[in-house]
This record gives C-alpha cells, sequence and structure tokens, in this order.
C-alpha cells in the first residue's frame, strides 16, 4: 500500500511529506480498523480509492467493521509527564493532526472516512510554531 | 524491513536504527532492544539517521524502552531524526519528553559528565 501511495504522489511531482503523512495516516486508522473493528475471523474487504481534487489529495476509506467514528474519537493529553503517559491512543491523533480533512459518515453496513491534505500550502510548518 | 546494529561506549549503548518501524515489526524492534541493553548500561542512543518510517506502535515502543530505562536510572536519548520523523515526535508530544540530538556526537557529548 505504501508504495502505491509513494508511486500516486512520485507520478505527481507531490513532495515527499505529503506521501509520508498520508502513508501514516492509512496505516493508523487501517490498523485501527484490523485490530478492534470485527468480532469475527471471516474475510473483510477494505476499499482505498486516492484521488486528487484540484490541489488537495482525497483519501476515501470503505470498510465493513463495526460502527466506528474515528474523527469523534478522544484526543491523547500530550503535555503530561513521560512517567503518566498511557501507551497508546496516538494514531488517530497523527491522521487529525496531518490530514486537512477528516470526515466520517456511516453508509448502510459501511464506514466511509475521508480524508483530504492539500499539496500546495506548506500547513505542516504552521503546525510546528502553532504550539 | 528494519534494522538495528548496536555498540557500546563507556556504559551509553547506541542503537543505529534503519528501514520502517510500523505494526508489523515493532516486536521486533522491541525485542532488538532488549536484548541489546544491558543492566550496566548508563544510557542508551537511538540514532534514527537511517529511519525512513515509524508510527504510533512505533512511538509506543519507544516510549516503553524510555519508561523501562527510566525506572532503572538509565537515560533515552534519540537523534538524527529526517523532518518527517521529526514532526511525528513532535505532534505526539514526544519531543519534550525525550532530549532529541541532531547528531550523535552531540547526543554522545550531553551524556558526559
Amino acid at each position: 500500500m505504501a508504495e502505491k501511495i509513494d508511486e500516486f504522489c512520485a507520478a505527481r511531482d507531490l513532495p515527499s511529506a505529503i506521501a509520508y503523512a498520508v502513508n501514516l495516516s492509512l496505516d493508523e486508522l487501517l490498523t485501527n480498523t484490523i485490530s478492534y473493528g470485527y468480532d469475527d475471523d471471516a474475510r473483510h474487504r477494505i476499499d482505498i480509492a486516492i484521488r486528487m481534487d484540484g490541489s488537495a489529495m482525497v483519501v476515501e476509506i470503505t470498510d465493513d467493521a463495526k460502527p466506528f467514528d474515528p474523527s469523534e474519537a478522544a484526543r491523547p493529553d500530550t503535555d503530561v509527564p513521560i512517567e503518566d503517559r498511557p501507551i497508546g491512543g496516538l494514531g488517530i491523533h497523527f491522521v487529525r493532526e496531518m490530514m486537512d480533512g477528516f470526515w466520517y459518515r456511516r453508509s448502510g453496513k459501511h464506514n466511509i472516512v475521508t480524508l483530504t491534505k492539500n499539496t500546495e500550502t506548506k500547513n505542516t510548518e504552521d503546525a510546528g510554531t502553532a504550539t | 524491513m528494519m534494522d538495528v546494529t548496536t555498540e557500546r561506549h563507556d556504559g551509553v549503548l547506541s542503537a543505529d536504527v534503519g528501514g520502517r518501524i510500523d505494526g508489523s515489526n515493532v516486536v521486533q524492534f522491541e525485542e532488538a532492544i532488549r536484548t541489546a541493553v544491558e543492566d550496566s548500561d548508563r544510557a542508551v542512543i537511538m540514532d534514527f539517521e537511517k529511519l525512513a518510517y515509524i508510527s504510533s506502535a512505533g512511538l509506543r515502543a519507544v516510549l516503553l524502552t524510555a519508561k523501562t530505562l527510566q525506572n532503572r536510572n538509565a537515560k533515552l536519548v534519540l537523534c538524527s531524526l529526517a523532518d518527517p520523523i521529526r514532526e511525528v515526535f513532535e505532534i505526539s508530544g514526544f519531543d519534550k519528553i525525550l532530549p532529541i540530538h541532531p547528531t550523535r556526537a552531540e547526543a554522545l557529548a550531553s551524556l558526559e559528565s
């Protein structure tokens, strides 16, 4: 999957930081879905569609897992001391921070998550100075 | 996809971590570090110069290593993070709780007492 994202970005001369952010976000969301989304051992299908909408990269993930809205998941407290940090809870935080758009909808038996990443603005710099 | 090579100098274990750390190999990463660390080590440097990718699963392993070392009064220090790796550490807030140095030399110098 990471190779396909890299190819998609390279073919459009998008910065490697964009590919990294999209790869990481997909990795985190799919890991969550596969780890916690199913109660059975059956085979399941997860579709991932990637396209450009103007200068924005749009990623849509469709799965038939239990209803779960990751965009509403709790935020971790990143300011607490190391000894008080719970292990985990970071993956969705990465998606929220690295993507420009993060939407969820339920359609029939499917979860559909849509991510957008602007490819023209250097929003990673903004994120670094905002805190 | 992931490799760890280590060397030890004056009670400081330096671990060169290369490749990708994600949910599929994080257990091997933890195991590689755990088996390399000795009780007499006063610090561990993770050198991420050759690290191309890390996900939250990898960060959890780094945090667990830091906690384990801290319980023994040993330190974990990171160095040579590429920009996207550094960004992941910044977004997680780990850059505020773990020392991160631009180079291995600076990481080593910070541990001299």
